[in-house]
């Protein structure tokens, strides 16, 4: 374990992340990366059928490579004590349970696992391993299957459908979304190194250690505080990282099994079906609106995707309660199995898919009732109390986003007639959605130690997936304790640190902002009550009054009182001061209804010809209370927009409907946006502390970031074409046919 | 990957005279390397002949000679190609990424294998991987299959870029077969279609090493355009491509070239609207009746009509493209 930025004492002044000298460098060390004496390797061979049963495996040939330690199938598992019963399976909430079925779900689904020397030996035996299976018919077409699967109440319904039937305009439309994957650029990888028989060692790529330490205690029947989990670098999430998934409980069973420390990295094709996707969903969108534009009710249906062996439920009706004034409203949902793997929360998760078709649908509204779509959403924003609860917002600043955005996208030159903009063999088009996250926060906890040259670290359990956390708590020190920067460590991502959730949900700045502020404070007390016996001044000092430099403390008063810290050291005998504290949501939570927003905007050219979208301006104005840091808080959000235009245009898995394979699980098969499709994207932020959210008044911009980015850009294409496109993505063919 | 023995050799004689049945010739690696690690080429053993081909390129009497070793970057800053054949260096920028251009030799970019998605997905049947195993493609997904040439055995399409521009531009490929015997193959025979052999990509002679490629000296740097249509604006295969190129007299064409990637197992010259164009105006008229003789010739499969249509856009955009270029 090292510092966060450990590499930065370099940089005379500290520029950017605190992280980032270390990450260009390749000093900052991804799970993968770990060296560990006496390690091994393990390889998933997946199955080739989607549905069925494992009738033979023929281990024979790759038991013959060299090198090769174990074969672990379903028939010669290690016994997994959390996978004994039904009801320790479930509590595990790991999926289905590694090698402990001979039932086959669906394609790629792990099925053996061969332990060797090195990589390549076990790849090459992977590769060896030969089954028979009784196969059964897979379904993994979800616009096949949905049809026939009913719908139910998704929440409590508002008003009823009844009080707006004869409303004057309405929309009825159905919109549909092809599953998306993750894939961030690491691969999801565990070195798992049993130390003693009950203690472990993970080196896991995660978005949450502690979540890691609870899965595998609960599968393992191991102590919590004996699995020592290291996450400290993350190359991206997006929400795969929420998970335990197969490579970290498979890399425990291999290490157990051969008394090795085990590494087991992911294979791109394999990250495709074991961590997860954002699942395909079909929507129906019926809204009604009285002749000013007057929201009258909505009702929206929804479905999604799941597994054949695991529930799945996509928050798809969720962002529907919260924008906008509807006294009536009606949600219903369901899913639908599939012969897949199990989705999971992806950026935006539910809300994203579900605002692409509520945000599209009122689109159409506009166009029906031939008004500026901004100024339809601007007459029926929530502002000041959620739709749902009735609790007053504690700051919602949507109307400001939208306003604001609409001024730097230069709005007005919009024609409201689609089709009306025409350049040579290209249609251009403008087109707006806007985007709302609840604002959560969690429980949190921070430590500081602090030397007597006035270094001080700043500790967390929680990890930095690339959103700049390390940096924001670097920040916020610096603002809450007035020591310079470059005094300030950063130390993160280890389960022995102080304990914090996971990063998702856009909790982490949230929570973590918290667990700073309270932990600066025990430190300015501590250090007064030191100083106290120096100068009897800091005798009833108060945390606030207290502010630290490089080199002593001093109280905001007429002389300052400055006490050095040479001085506080040798006065009081000290080594180290090491302080804790946790922080988290209180009554402000009953009281107040939390959110962050976004409104997008988007301006796009399309070829008539060649059905090519081109985004020319992307602008996105974001609500995320104060902005602690602008440069990463920009960076989430451009990053949030280039996934967006991904899911607009070009983002889709392809499972075959015979074979049940996914078509090009690679990143050359895999359109996701490149730097190419992305135009210069402008981002701008309100940047209103929040007053009750937590001490900094920060907001999390993680989810918030991509939600109505992809209906901003699918209503830029009608506006430009007059072409309503509702089948996500907006791939050239739809364009064109 | 299967275990394989690597030697290195540094002449091409040599390198022929070790080259056994189960053994394959490495240059750039990006592709073969690649399948290898997929299990779909297997080799026994590999043998670099890196460093016994040309990488210059070099001014002939008649034509441009590319050396089988020239990087794909190399290539497209040339100044040569870029002052006498500039189409190659659009299409070669128009292919993969910065990094897999640093690497991909000139030669190996005409021996790619298709990137049909099932020829990559070993467990299922392919034709092309596994002879009479039969065509998932066929009745799968179609987004990247061709739309003419392809028969029930394979529905694939060859994917380079470089190839596209060196079809329209007549260039030929020269061959050192495994008796040292020299041959020349004229581009529009070097790669073939399905037919009964899927599994064949081209006619190159069994155990034969390309040494380089000739371009004959044309009038075609002036008005010139590389049109690649794709999912995303770089780094993906082309849905179609479309590599134009006109000889103009004020604003009659004198003479065309017009070729295809992304429709067929090979890279495809679409001669009766180059016919069709020599004499005419060049305008929007022109290029559209020449498109739409393109789309006369191709007949998609079921699930990429959209194609059609498609490629029909990008000629009448790409001839368009050369004017202004």
């Amino acid at each position: 374990m090292g510092l966060f930025n450990a590499k930065n004492k370099a940089a005379a002044v500290l520029k950017g992340r605190v992280e980032g000298i270390a990450k260009v460098t390749g000093a900052g060390k991804y799970a993968a990366e770990y060296r560990v004496d006496n390690m091994c390797h393990a390889v998933f061979a997946g199955s080739t059928i989607a549905a069925g049963t494992i009738k033979s495996i023929y281990l024979e040939n790759a038991k013959q490579v060299e090198g090769v330690l174990a074969i672990i199938t379903h028939l010669n598992k290690p016994g997994v004590p959390g996978f004994t019963t039904e009801a320790k399976i479930k509590d595990t909430r790991a999926g289905l349970p590694l090698f402990h079925t001979d039932k086959v779900y669906f394609r790629n689904q792990p099925i053996a696992m061969v332990v060797a020397n090195t990589l390549e030996e076990a790849t090459y035996a992977a590769s060896l391993i030969e089954v028979t299976y009784e196969e059964d018919k897979a379904t993994v077409d979800f616009k096949k299957a949905h049809p026939t699967v009913p719908l139910s109440l998704q929440g409590r319904e508002r008003g009823s459908l009844d009080a707006w039937s004869s409303a004057p305009v309405v929309v009825d439309q159905e919109y549909d979304i092809a599953a998306e994957v993750h894939n961030p650029m690491e691969m999801h990888a565990t070195i798992a190194h049993w130390t003693a028989a009950d203690k472990l060692v993970l080196y896991d790529k995660t978005q949450g250690v502690v979540n890691v330490q609870r899965t595998i205690s609960k599968i393992f029947e191991i102590p919590t505080e004996n699995i020592e989990v290291f996450s400290e670098f993350v190359g991206g999430g997006f929400g795969s990282g929420l998970r335990v998934w197969t490579n970290a409980v498979g890399a425990v069973m291999a290490a157990k099994q051969v008394d090795r420390p085990v590494k087991l990295m992911l294979t791109r094709p394999q990250m495709f079906s074991l961590t997860g996707y954002r699942p395909a969903a079909w929507q129906r969108v019926k809204l009604g609106a009285d002749k000013e534009g007057k929201f009258l009710g909505i009702h929206h249906q929804g479905k999604n995707g799941t597994s054949a062996f695991e529930p799945f439920q996509e928050g798809l009706t969720t962002i529907t309660r919260m924008i906008y004034n509807f006294d009536n409203l009606k949600a219903e949902q369901s899913i639908v199995p599939l012969n897949l793997g199990t989705p999971t929360w992806m950026r935006g998760p539910g809300d994203c898919t579900g605002a692409f078709a509520v945000e599209c649908a009122i689109d159409e509204l506009s166009y029906q009732l031939n008004m500026d779509p901004v100024a339809l959403r601007l007459k029926n924003f929530a502002i000041t109390h959620d739709p749902e609860n009735k609790k007053p917002y504690s700051s919602n600043f949507i109307d400001e986003c939208i306003t604001k955005g609409a001024e730097m996208i230069d709005w007005k030159q919009r024609k409201q007639q689609p089709g009306a903009i025409t350049e040579g063999d290209w249609k251009v088009g403008y087109g707006v959605a806007v985007g709302m996250w609840g604002a959560g926060r969690g429980n949190a906890s921070a430590g500081i130690s602090m030397e007597k040259d006035g270094t001080m670290t700043v500790k967390t359990a929680m990890t930095d997936i690339g959103t700049g956390t390390g940096t924001a708590m670097q920040n916020m020190t610096h603002t809450f304790t007035g020591m310079p920067k470059d005094k300030i460590k950063i130390e993160l991502g280890h389960s022995t640190l102080p304990t914090a959730g996971s990063q998702g949900g856009s909790t982490g700045m949230s929570s973590i902002s918290g667990a700073v502020s309270a932990v600066c404070e025990v430190l300015k007390k501590q250090l007064a009550a030191y100083a106290a016996a120096i100068n009897p001044a800091y005798k009833d000092a108060k945390p606030g009054d207290v502010l630290l430099s490089a080199t002593g403390v001093s109280l905001k008063s007429d002389n300052n009182e400055f006490v050095s810290l040479a001085d506080i050291w040798q006065k009081n005998n000290l080594t180290t001061i090491a302080v804790k504290a946790s922080s988290g949501p209180g009554a402000e939570r009953q009281q107040y209804a939390f959110c962050c927003s976004t409104a997008h905007f988007a301006k796009v050219r399309v070829n008539t010809k060649t059905g090519k979208v081109k985004v020319e301006r992307a602008v996105c104005v974001a609500d995320g209370g104060t902005i602690v840091n602008e440069k990463p808080a920009a960076n989430q959000i451009s990053g949030a927009i280039v996934g967006g235009i991904g899911m607009a245009l070009m983002e889709e898995i392809h499972p075959d409907d015979k074979l049940g394979n996914l078509v090009g699980n690679d990143l050359a098969g895999y359109h996701f946006a490149v730097n190419a499709d992305a135009p210069m994207i402008e981002v701008a932020f309100i940047n209103k502390p929040d007053p009750y959210v937590n001490p900094s008044g920060a907001k999390g911009l993680g989810e918030v970031g991509i939600i109505g980015c992809a209906p901003a850009i699918a209503n830029a294409i009608y506006n430009a074409t007059g072409k309503r496109l509702r089948d996500l993505p907006i791939t050239p063919d739809k364009v064109l046919i | 990957m299967k275990p394989f023995s690597f030697s290195k050799s540094d002449k091409v004689s040599k390198a022929l005279s070790a080259k056994k049945e189960a053994v394959q010739f490495l240059a750039g690696g990006t592709n073969l390397v690649d399948l290898m690690k997929k299990n779909i080429a297997v080799p026994d053993g590999l043998i670099d002949i890196s460093a016994v081909l040309s990488d210059k390129v070099e001014a002939q009497t008649v034509n441009t000679r590319i050396g089988a070793m020239v990087r794909n970057s190399a290539l497209a800053t040339d100044p040569q190609i870029l002052a006498k054949n500039p189409l190659v260096a659009k299409a070669v920028l128009a292919g993969a990424s910065p990094q897999i251009r640093n690497m991909a030799s000139t030669a190996g970019n005409l021996l790619q294998r298709t990137r049909c998605p099932y020829f990559y997905e070993t467990s299922t049947p392919c034709n092309k991987r596994n002879p009479g195993s039969g065509c998932s493609a066929l009745h799968g997904e179609q987004r990247m299959s061709a739309i003419i040439g392809y028969n029930d055995a394979c529905v694939a399409v060859h994917p380079s870029d470089l190839c596209i521009a060196l079809a329209a531009l007549s260039a030929s490929v020269n061959v050192t077969d495994k008796g040292n015997k020299q041959l020349v193959i004229p581009f529009k025979d070097f790669h073939k279609l399905p037919e009964s052999t899927p599994e064949l990509d081209n006619h190159l002679p069994k155990d034969a090493i390309i040494t380089s490629v000739d371009i004959p000296d044309n009038p075609f740097n002036k008005h010139f355009a590389y049109l690649k249509l794709r999912d995303r604006d770089s780094y993906a295969f082309a849905l179609v491509s479309v590599a134009a190129a006109l000889e103009l007299e004020g604003n009659r064409i004198k003479d065309a070239r017009l070729a295809s990637g992304g429709v067929a197992h090979k890279p495809w010259r679409w001669q009766k609207a180059e016919q069709y164009l020599k004499g005419k105006e060049a305008n929007a008229a022109t290029f559209s009746a020449a498109a739409a003789m393109v789309a006369d010739e191709v007949k998609p499969l079921p699930g990429n009509g959209f194609k059609k249509v498609m490629l029909m856009g990008a000629i009448e955009t790409a001839l368009q493209n050369c004017l202004t270029a």
